[in-house]
C-alpha cells in the first residue's frame, strides 16, 4: 500500500509494472482504516479480528465491493 | 503434542507476542530472537518456534526462510520507504497503512514521511490529537483483499 501525488501517478505506477489497477482510498480512509486495525496491537489482549469484525471495519471505513471481499473470490 | 503441552506453547507465544510488540513500541526497534531468549529467560529455540507459531497465525511477519522477525506489523524491523516520527522516536513501517497504524497502535501524534510510489516525491501524513490533520495524495491498494497474505511482501 503505498501513497501517490494524485491519480495519474497510480495510473503510470501500475502500467509500468503491467499491473491492473487497484483501488485507491483517501489518506483518511486509511487512517481510519488503520486505527481501527492496529489500535489494540500492542495490548497483552489483542486477538485478531474476526473475519466479521473486519467486514464490518471496512464497511465502516467506506470499503465495499468486490475488491474488499475477504472471503474468497 | 498433549493438550497440556500444547496450552504451554501457546501461552510462550504469547508471553513472546507481549514482549516483541512491547519493546517495538517503547523503543522503535522489533527485537529478534537472541534478544527475546535472553530478556524471556528460554532457549532460542523455543522463542523461535514460538515466532513461526505467531506468523503462522500472521500476527507478525518472518523474513523469507528464517526466524528473525521483519515485521511485527505495523512495526516493520528493517529500514524501509515509510518513517514514522513519534513519542520522540522515529519508527519504520512496511507500506502507509502499517505507518498509520504506528500511530493508533501507540496512540500518539505521529508524522507519517514517505515518497510518491511513482515520482518520488517527498510526503507527509499528520496525526495528531486522533485526527488525519496534514494530508497529502492518495494511498493505493494494488492487492485485492483476499490475497493480501498470498505475498504479504509485495502486499
Amino acid at each position: 500500500m503505498l501513497l501517490f501525488r494524485g491519480e495519474e501517478h497510480i495510473d503510470r505506477w501500475c502500467s509500468s509494472r503491467g499491473l491492473p489497477r487497484g483501488a485507491a482510498l483517501t489518506p483518511d480512509q486509511a487512517w481510519r482504516l488503520a486505527q481501527g486495525w492496529y489500535r489494540d496491537k500492542v495490548k497483552p489482549g489483542w486477538r485478531r479480528h474476526t473475519l466479521e469484525e473486519a467486514e464490518e471495519l471496512m464497511a465502516r471505513t467506506g470499503l465495499t465491493g468486490q475488491f474488499w471481499n475477504l472471503r474468497g473470490d | 503434542m498433549t493438550e497440556a503441552a500444547a496450552d504451554r506453547a501457546e501461552e510462550f507465544a504469547r508471553s513472546v507476542r507481549i514482549y516483541v510488540f512491547r519493546q517495538a513500541a517503547e523503543t522503535g526497534h522489533v527485537p529478534q530472537p537472541p534478544r527475546i531468549a535472553e530478556a524471556l529467560q528460554q532457549p532460542q529455540a523455543e522463542v523461535e518456534e514460538a515466532l513461526r507459531y505467531l506468523a503462522a497465525g500472521k500476527v507478525l511477519i518472518l523474513a523469507p526462510n528464517g526466524t528473525n522477525i521483519w515485521a511485527a506489523n505495523p512495526f516493520c524491523a528493517v529500514p524501509s520507504g515509510f518513517r514514522v516520527d513519534a513519542a520522540g522516536k522515529t519508527y519504520q513501517a512496511i507500506c502507509v497503512w502499517d505507518a498509520l497504524g504506528i500511530a493508533a497502535a501507540l496512540g500518539s501524534d505521529a508524522l507519517v514521511r514517505t515518497s510518491c510510489g511513482d515520482c518520488g516525491d517527498p510526503m507527509t501524513l499528520g496525526i495528531q490529537d486522533g485526527e488525519l490533520t496534514q494530508t497529502d495524495g492518495i494511498v493505493h491498494f494494488a492487492v485485492p483483499a483476499h490475497h493480501w497474505w498470498d505475498n504479504i511482501g509485495f502486499t
